[in-house]
């Protein structure tokens, strides 16, 4: 892990001097704060129309809006992280200092989950606006925040692995989202298949599944472990695509 | 510090952008690596450096083995790479303060070992400048700096005076002899006179291969061009005298008594050669009136070294 502190703080500066981080989060809260009002709103006129299901559940993976920027902005935040590095050449400075390709990749990974992190901590008001009109359930308030962590922490890590694999930032954002368009997509599966394996798996898989389920308080480990396969396989290929490159 | 063995190196398939190169670099030594553009200067340094990965052959630097203990033998490196890769939207204090913490550098020390490479580099009066707004020659310098900021004992510098203005050189020449004394250094080069202001020893690299190796003056008295001019009197065929000779390559009769003789590739030491054609010609008759040294310029020494590699 040798490098990670360095190479994190390094990141998140080079993310929040440049214009990337800022561009990102006001498209995000943009988007989210259209998203929120319009459930607010929904909400307020059918205030009887269900027992279950309020705004808090409805923000968290009741609508595409709440995936759409996912989809979107996560490969935003990870395309520079190794592309920018390869075509500027300073890989082969980062490279040649005693840094670890576990602490490299970790940090830089780090650096984009911690924006990611701040993108959503504006959102945190929207609960507290919220208190203001009836009883919050702040078990499933955490549970639903548990869902965008893991989930986001998953996009990036794919993110972080294209961004290693191309010296073109584009080419990088276009790969991320398309895998991770992939993988949402996969989850739709569930309503296509009739019962059977392929309905099943798809069914595991569903990132709308898992944030119903989280956005309703239900914490399942099958979805945890999933959630974690799609955060360190990204991260361990990357780490071997990083060695790769001194041997290429 | 710097020790290579029979390294090579493919970008994959069969061809070798560096083959079977051998050399070592002690402390207090400078070493030009001397080629022509393409030869794979920059390769083999990548490849001592760290950045890249040998095909075959090991290199060990300041005794660990780049490819087993990288982390160590990377501790002990400062790598200036040939294009000076920065950050653009870093201040140079911030990028050097960044760069002597990867490289470990202890908090406490960090301030004082940036001032320091800072303040040897010269580049102290843009310390608190972004590094997007500097010029070439001060970003050249401030990658120089990069190297220093660890204070490695071995540093690796890829054309370290490439788009600095002659007093730039001056001054990256002059820092580059000092840093000589208590480090190991490689750089390389193709600007000749680059080497002889600034190293003890050079290499010559050439498709790849190394195709010599030596102190200036041993690099010059090995070109073939290096022989003794003659002056003559008498007549008679100076070929024909000078053919016992193994030293002797070729006797150019320049008109007036004057003859040209040049050296054999390897002809051992030059002098007693020299001493024998002297004897040679007299003996065969000849009235010896002057024997000069000519000695190869470095311009031709690198030409024929570089150009007739065969393939």
């Amino acid at each position: 892990m040798k490098g990670f502190w360095p190479v994190f703080k390094r990141e998140l500066f080079s993310q929040f001097v440049t214009p990337t981080a800022w561009v990102l989060v006001v498209v995000f809260l943009a988007i989210q704060g259209v998203h929120f009002y319009l459930l607010v709103l929904h909400f307020a006129q059918n205030a009887e129309l269900s027992v279950d299901q309020g705004p808090v559940q409805a923000f968290f993976g009741g609508a595409i809006l709440f995936y759409l920027p996912l989809i979107l902005l996560c490969p935003g935040m990870t395309m520079r992280l190794f592309a920018e590095e390869r075509r500027s050449g300073t890989i082969e400075s980062l490279l040649t200092a005693p840094v670890s390709t576990p602490g490299l990749v970790l940090g830089k990974f780090a650096a984009a989950f911690v924006t990611y992190v701040a993108m959503w901590l504006p959102t945190v008001l929207y609960i507290v606006v919220l208190r203001g009109a009836g009883e919050i359930d702040w078990h499933v308030v955490a549970t639903s925040y548990l869902g965008v962590l893991l989930i986001g922490a998953g996009y990036l890590a794919v993110g972080t692995l294209m961004s290693a694999m191309t010296e073109s930032q584009l080419v990088a954002i276009l790969l991320s989202s398309l895998v991770i368009l992939g993988l949402f997509v996969l989850g739709i599966g569930e309503f296509i298949f009739e019962a059977g394996p392929a309905h099943d798996f798809c069914a595991y898989v569903s990132v709308w599944g898992q944030m119903g389920e989280l956005s309703k308080g239900i914490v399942d480990l099958r979805r945890l472990v999933i959630d974690a396969t799609f955060i360190v396989l990204p991260l361990f290929v990357t780490v071997r695509a990083v060695d790769a490159w001194r041997w290429g | 510090m710097i020790t290579v063995e029979g390294l090579s190196k493919s970008y994959g398939g069969s061809s070798f952008a560096v083959r079977d190169v051998s050399f070592r670099v002690d402390k207090g030594e400078v070493v030009g690596f001397l080629g022509p553009n393409g030869a794979g200067k920059s390769t083999t340094l990548r490849v001592v450096a760290g950045f890249l990965g040998a095909t075959r052959g090991k290199v060990v630097l300041a005794g660990n083995d780049v490819a087993e203990a990288s982390l160590l033998a990377r501790a002990a490196v400062g790598y200036m790479p040939e294009a000076v890769p920065l950050y653009p939207e870093m201040r140079v204090s911030e990028y050097l303060t960044f760069r002597a913490e990867l490289k470990g550098v202890s908090r406490r020390q960090r301030r004082e070992h940036v001032a320091f490479a800072a303040e040897r580099t010269g580049i102290a009066s843009v310390i608190d400048k972004l590094i997007g707004q500097l010029s070439k020659g001060y970003r050249q310098r401030v990658g120089l700096a990069d190297a220093l900021v660890a204070r490695p004992p071995i540093l690796i510098l890829d054309e370290p005076t490439a788009g600095l203005d002659p007093n730039q050189i001056r001054d990256v020449r002059s820092l580059i002899c000092e840093l000589g004394h208590d480090h190991a250094v490689l750089l390389s080069t193709h600007i000749l006179s680059e080497v002889e202001a600034t190293c003890d020893r050079a290499l010559v690299i050439s498709k790849g291969t190394l195709v010599a190796e030596g102190t200036i003056d041993a690099l010059r008295k090995k070109s073939r061009s290096s022989g003794v001019r003659l002056v003559l009197s008498g007549t008679g065929d100076v070929a024909r005298a000078l053919e016992r000779n193994e030293a002797v390559a070729h006797v150019g009769p320049a008109g007036d008594g004057v003859y040209v003789v040049t050296w054999q590739e390897g002809a051992g030491d030059v002098d007693v050669a020299a001493e024998n054609v002297a004897r040679a010609v007299v003996e065969a008759g000849f009235g010896l009136r002057e024997l000069t040294p000519v000695k190869a310029s470095l311009e031709q020494v690198f030409a024929e070294l570089t150009q007739e590699t065969p393939n």
